[in-house]
């Protein structure tokens, strides 16, 4: 039924961007295992010297703590943000529910610069900048509107009156809540959690505005880094993001499948 | 949920028990007992209780109408610190850089935005941004389409599988790294410089100049757009492009008047998400561009951190949220909030 030409000329174009979004990739984590002192590839021979060396390298070391403790202060703060508002806009009748929805929203229709230099001044006024917590904040802040969706679809698939047969059961609110509610929207929660963590772990613009030297995150040190140098620990460091992605990603498609993305609503 | 399932089938013949009298008399072995001990209540139904009892005493169920509200309540409150971010932009805008002190004046005025009207170097970083912008769509939605085209009508579930790894992982690696990527593979020394040589030609400056920062943001956007236009191009039933073939017309017409019209919202969509997203992008300008290739948020950026003169950057950053929101503004009019997908069918 598809013709040959058609055939062809999309395909090519499918291993086109195939070939864009993945060769990067490849030859970051090519590069990480020479055992030259150059980036080349094919790698100089192989070798995990530099992977030793991202092991002894202080700030690097350091800013993969920060940029750990700062996912996890994002996801102590979007969780329960995220699962509350995801769980009202669904269970809940509320008035001016589409103005709501275009407010929470905003952190995505905000440009990025705007968001991190208007935070950066909030906290300047607030006296808390340079400390390392306030950047897992502005990271919820930011990423907030994924938890809500995530939570939300969860919330609409779960059938209402399970809730009031608990009720009639002699259930109390929070009984309801923590024993029907909650494991029902549970898959969302850690669908949206996991987006979160991943989204905390590489996020860039908003933690260069928000960090100074000494809380530096990972992804800024990168970018610093490679504004002075580019040698093949940052290679290593690198291949570091890859394998949580592909963690990220391997966990997302256990979890939900990502078929799910293919869905028309 | 078993649990609690047979505490409240356990919690119901007790009740009967205290309001049945006559049938205790009958057992008085029974009732001495419970007479002397209380039936001996598990910690987790007192702690629950407890909880039932405090959230009776702070939210009473009179309140129920409200309780919608409080749950979001928490949510209102993290996205507010944008809507006040957004205010204190606005509120340092209005104030210029004194040179002599180097303190915000005191007064308010708008000469900060008569200085970005007048400065040439503005236009020119603001015409770069649009253009890029524009680029990027383009190219981006000639890529996105075939790509989600053939991931959605692919018979085979595990070519669709990996269609998807490829686009997902990019998207969690983060823009940095894969930006360092690019740097790597587009270099002097680089792959495709590499491979040029093998047939003789180059090597070229492929790195820091303005075609590389379109292909970051294209390189950058590809997932976005994909995962944009999929649901659209899954909601178009294959019978109707069998339909169109079987009438005569050749795949190029039936993808220019079947697909491309059905399509269209998806496309609308996601080429206004790329173009809002790459128009105030900072890291590919940053890392691609060399310094020479600045869009808005690299002019931001510098008027805060290098020049130090943030009534100008604000005013800018204000001017760039302007743009951006009447360009989602356009997407929300066009098809409602609700195609981001939150909330859910009412």
């Amino acid at each position: 039924m598809i013709s040959r030409a058609q055939r062809l000329l999309f395909w090519s174009i499918v291993w086109f961007c195939i070939a864009i979004l993945s060769v990067p990739t490849i030859i970051v984590v090519g590069a990480s295992v020479t055992a030259g002192n150059i980036i080349t590839f094919p790698p100089d021979g192989f070798s995990l010297k530099w992977y030793g060396a991202i092991a002894m390298a202080r700030d690097l070391r350091q800013a993969f703590g920060r940029s750990v403790i700062v996912s996890l202060i994002c996801l102590a703060v979007s969780v329960p943000v995220g699962t509350l508002a995801g769980i009202a806009l669904t269970r809940f009748r509320l008035r001016f529910a589409n103005a709501l929805q275009v407010y929470l929203l905003l952190p995505f229709t905000i440009p990025l610069i705007g968001s991190g230099i208007g935070m950066m001044l909030v906290f300047g006024n607030w006296g808390i900048l340079g400390s390392v917590w306030p950047v897992g904040v502005a990271l919820a802040a930011i990423n907030i509107p994924f938890i809500v969706w995530s939570v939300s679809s969860a919330a609409t698939a779960l059938d209402g009156d399970l809730e009031l047969a608990a009720a009639s059961c002699g259930a109390g609110r929070v009984e309801t809540f923590l024993h029907v509610t909650l494991p029902g929207v549970m898959p969302g929660v850690i669908t949206g959690g996991l987006l979160m963590f991943v989204l905390a772990m590489t996020e860039f613009l908003v933690s260069l505005l928000l960090t100074d030297a000494r809380t530096v995150t990972l992804p800024v040190q990168i970018y610093n880094n490679i504004r002075s140098i580019i040698t093949p620990d940052l290679a290593a460091i690198s291949s570091v993001f890859v394998v949580i992605a592909l963690l990220a990603v391997w966990l997302l498609d256990k979890l939900v499948g990502l078929e799910i993305f293919l869905k028309s609503k | 949920m078993r649990k609690s399932v047979k505490r409240f089938s356990a919690r119901i013949p007790l009740r009967l028990f205290e309001s049945q009298p006559d049938e205790r008399r009958k057992d008085p072995v029974m009732t001495r007992e419970s007479d002397t001990s209380p039936f001996p209540y598990p910690l987790r139904w007192r702690i629950m209780d407890g909880l039932e009892s405090a959230l009776d005493a702070v939210w009473p169920r009179s309140m129920s109408r409200y309780s919608g509200w409080a749950l979001v309540a928490p949510a209102l409150l993290l996205v507010g610190i944008l809507v006040l971010g957004l205010a204190n932009i606005a509120e340092s805008s209005l104030h210029t850089l004194d040179r002599s002190t180097f303190l915000p004046s005191e007064d308010y005025t708008l000469a900060n935005y008569q200085t970005v009207a007048d400065s040439a170097t503005y236009w020119r970083v603001m015409w770069r941004s649009l253009l890029g912008a524009a680029l990027t769509v383009v190219f981006t939605l000639l890529l996105a389409l075939p790509y989600s085209y053939v991931m959605v009508r692919t018979p085979s579930a595990a070519i669709r599988k990996a269609l998807l790894v490829a686009l997902f992982l990019p998207f969690f690696i983060g823009q940095v790294v894969r930006a360092y990527g690019i740097l790597i593979v587009l270099g002097t020394s680089g792959a495709v410089n590499d491979v040029l040589g093998f047939v003789g030609i180059g090597p070229f400056r492929l790195l820091f100049n303005f075609p590389a920062v379109v292909f970051g943001l294209v390189q950058y956007m590809l997932p976005f757009a994909v995962l944009m236009l999929a649901p659209a191009l899954t909601a178009i039933p294959r019978e109707i492009e069998t339909a169109a073939t079987s009438l005569g017309a050749n795949w190029i017409r039936t993808f220019w008047h079947v697909v491309i019209p059905m399509a269209r919202p998806g496309l609308v969509g996601a080429g206004l998400v790329v173009g809002t997203l790459s128009l105030t992008d900072f890291a590919m300008p940053a890392m691609l561009g060399g310094g020479s290739q600045d869009f808005i948020a690299n002019a931001i950026y510098d008027q805060f951190f290098r020049t130090a003169d943030q009534g100008l950057g604000a005013a800018l950053a204000l001017l760039l949220v302007a743009l951006g929101s009447i360009l989602v503004g356009i997407a929300i009019a066009l098809f409602g909030a609700g195609t981001l997908g939150m909330g859910g069918k009412r």
